[in-house]
């Protein structure tokens, strides 16, 4: 007789907690007759980390297929726009060093790979400036879209920097007053496991025992489930990204109409970078380093020196330091417990990649939803193989970034270029790169985290050479590439001249609303 | 710039206006604002929708008078060639004042009507006269006044009427692409009406609100005024003959 798998209990309320909640919920609600129960039991007295003020675009889908208004998220929320990361410092370590990685795909990037034609003529442009407009965008701080412009819908491709402790409180009160999800205000005092093995219910200090088909760990670094129940090694790839510590400083803005960025600045400095992210009621900056490479004093030194180009009285703010081991669980799915967010593994945020893995880990649990425990081995075995992937390309393409850096000054810098400390697949890729082009047949996945196009903006935009080929390039290809580059100016003639400030159409919609259509 | 003055029978003795139309009184316009009262009256000549303000994104109610700034297909040198004309239109140059911090409800007592004169319209030798000579109203004033006293209230009646759709996701963009004589094919694109099939869809409490309101009504008024478009296709067909 099969099981069918009839009720959802998430551990913990965090970020993770929320958007696995409100995305199993909608779901649901949008596509079954007879719903799944989704309960999530929160303690009251485990303070939420709050970690990941940036997203990519992918939350826009998040959001509106939990029949959220990105108007009330905006506002509540205090996001703003995000159209990518300029990487400052991070190839010479000189003044004038910088590359941007925007979230528009270059021009024709179906069929064109405008590479070899940018290498052939580059005409005085970095590689992101001659093939999105987007770096025009985030160096003048305008917004990637019009107050006349739908929910959700872009000018110029859009992710947000959202104030992360709101953000929860937020997709709580629509999951509890929009989408039936029970919110129970408890600790988690143990487990009861079942015959099987599997979890039968986890018990709770004032509501007894509480059931479930599917539990998911979103308990944050303790990892109750997942880690401490079923045992599931962490997997350490500090041997590959270095950096295991982050001071992180709220900053507001000096006046009230003060420019907000469109785009997250990253500044590499001796022994790590410092993130720089504006939200519409304030800045959050934060140095990570590697606590092998420089000393707390000195990394907090040198945050208090970026800031004080910016802010005239840093003594009023006060630092937060939080301990980041760089790593992730063997696996993420065990019996019947799946785990999403810290409770699977933390990287340094300089892709952004910690919310991410929770809508993309939350968007596979609802997408391939176990029917019954007999299907939920299966999707356990395929979500692990698809997550293991995924965690091994963040982690080959956060490596990029520091791989490709020219920087000799430190040795946290040259110890990143030490050989054993890069991950196979990754100097595969990058010898490869040295004879051909990067192209969508590298990734062959249906859904790669990042596409050839973040490769192609992080190589070229750190100077990274590909062997000009023997093939050449055709007349034709050579025509059709110019074209693009000029359809690109076009473009961004037309945005520059039509598109407000990032601070404006926040404060237009924080007045007026967008639209839904 | 419009400057609107309250109107005074003793410094507005002698002002008169001009009641023809125009493009010199900036009627070369291709949209004017409408309230959904007049609806039943404009879908028998103009196209109605719905147009986001550039400034806020905001819904207005709007009819069409053209294809692109400047060109009111319905005017014709002195003549609009229509059987009714927008309130919006007839007003000119007068407004309603509200006394009062901004977003006060306009009343009765509230209220004072205001002259733009900066308008064109605005003469001392031509046109209608406001006041007689010792500064009672003119039957001219006194029908523009219940025009305006119309108008006001409409225009909040109106946004509540949007604000109903909005709220209840009712509103559509739709895409119009036009083909005019000689071949001529354009794309215009920042329309919305409302959701046809979900406003026929409508149960329950939403249908109740709306239909009590009027707002139904007025939904589907707005649909029936889109074929109204084919009559500035021809009037922009038969301009572009005769100036061949």
């Amino acid at each position: 007789m099969a099981s069918p798998v009839k009720s959802v209990v998430i551990v913990g309320g965090g970020t993770a907690g929320w958007i696995t909640a409100g995305t199993l919920a909608a779901k649901f609600a949008a596509e079954s007759a007879s719903a799944v129960s989704v309960t999530l039991v929160e303690s009251p007295n485990v303070p939420i980390i709050g970690v990941g003020e940036g997203t990519w675009p992918t939350m826009r889908r998040t959001l509106r297929k939990m029949g959220i208004r990105e108007t009330d998220f905006i506002r509540e929320c205090h996001a703003s726009f995000k159209q990518g990361a300029k990487f400052a410092k991070w190839a010479t370590g000189e003044e004038d060093d910088f590359y941007y990685h925007p979230l528009v795909l270059p021009q024709g990037f179906q069929d064109t790979n405008l590479v070899p034609h940018w290498m052939e003529d580059s005409h005085g442009k970095s590689f992101s400036a001659a093939v999105c407009p987007q770096e025009y965008l985030c160096e003048r701080g305008l917004a990637p879209k019009q107050i006349t412009t739908a929910e959700y819908a872009a000018v110029a491709n859009y992710a947000y920097h959202l104030n992360a402790g709101t953000f929860s409180e937020f997709v709580k009160n629509h999951c509890v007053g929009a989408l039936g999800v029970r919110h129970m205000l408890d600790d988690v005092t143990g487990v009861n496991a079942a015959d099987n093995g599997d979890i039968a219910s986890i018990a709770t200090r004032a509501h007894g025992d509480l059931d479930g088909d599917l539990f998911v760990d979103c308990t944050g670094f303790r990892s109750l489930l997942l880690g401490q129940h079923f045992g599931v090694p962490f997997l350490s790839r500090k041997d590959v990204l270095f950096a295991d510590t982050a001071l992180a400083v709220q900053v507001p803005y000096a006046e009230e109409d003060s420019a907000i960025t469109s785009h997250t600045v990253a500044t590499a400095q001796d022994a790590g970078w410092i993130w720089d992210i504006g939200l519409s009621s304030r800045r959050g900056v934060g140095h990570v380093y590697s606590s092998a490479h420089t000393t707390e004093a000195r990394a907090e030194q040198q945050l208090w020196d970026y800031l004080r180009a910016t802010v005239a009285d840093v003594d009023g703010l006060s630092l937060r330091k939080i301990e980041i081991k760089p790593g992730h669980r063997e696996k993420f799915w065990e019996k019947n417990c799946v785990a999403v967010g810290l409770s699977a593994g933390f990287l340094e945020p300089l892709e952004a990649s910690a919310i991410l893995l929770v809508e993309i880990s939350a968007s596979m649990i609802a997408e391939q939803f176990p029917v019954t425990r007999e299907a939920m081995d299966i999707i356990a075995r395929r979500f692990n193989r698809t997550f293991r992937y995924r965690w091994d390309r963040i982690i080959d393409f956060l490596k990029l970034h520091y791989v490709l850096s020219k920087r000799t000054d430190t040795e946290f810098w040259i110890d990143n270029r030490e050989p054993g400390s890069i991950p196979d697949s990754l100097t595969e890729l990058l010898t490869l790169w040295e004879h051909q082009y990067p192209w969508h047949d590298d990734f062959d996945r249906a859904v790669e985290v990042f596409p050839a196009a973040s490769y192609q903006y992080v190589l070229y935009g750190m100077g990274f050479e590909t062997r000009p080929s023997h093939f050449g390039v055709s007349e034709a290809g050579r025509k059709l590439a110019q074209k693009h580059f000029a359809k690109n100016e076009q473009q961004a003639k037309e945005m520059l001249a039509t598109l407000p400030t990032n601070r404006e159409l926040l404060s237009k919609i924080h007045e007026y609303g967008l639209q839904r259509v | 710039m419009a400057s609107p003055t309250i109107l005074d029978s003793a410094k507005h003795r002698q002002t008169r206006i001009i009641t023809s139309r125009g493009a010199e009184f900036g009627e070369n316009v291709h949209f004017v604002p409408v309230i959904a009262d007049e609806l039943h009256r404009l879908v028998l000549e103009y196209p109605v929708c719905l147009i986001k303000d550039n400034d806020t994104g905001r819904f207005g109610l709007s009819a069409l008078l053209g294809f692109e700034p400047g060109e009111n297909l319905y005017l014709e040198g002195r003549t609009w060639d229509a059987t009714y004309l927008p309130l919006h239109v007839r007003r000119q140059p007068f407004m309603i004042g509200v006394a009062g911090e901004t977003g006060t409800t306009p009343t009765a007592e509230n209220t004072v009507i205001t002259i733009d004169v900066d308008s064109p319209r605005v003469s001392e030798s031509d046109g209608e006269r406001l006041f007689t000579d010792d500064g009672s109203r003119t039957p001219y004033l006194e029908d523009m006044s219940r025009l305006l006293s119309t108008l006001v209230p409409g225009i909040q009646t109106t946004e509540a009427y949007i604000d109903a759709l909005a709220d209840r996701d009712l509103i559509a963009p739709f895409q119009l692409s036009v083909s005019f004589a000689g071949g001529e094919q354009q794309k215009f694109e920042g329309l919305y009406t409302a959701h046809d099939e979900k406003l026929r869809e409508l149960t329950g409490e939403a249908l109740e609100a709306l239909h009590g309101k009027g707002f139904l009504q007025a939904g589907f008024l707005m649909l029936a005024s889109i074929g109204n478009l084919q009559k500035l296709i021809d009037k922009r067909n038969a301009r572009r003959a005769t100036a061949a």
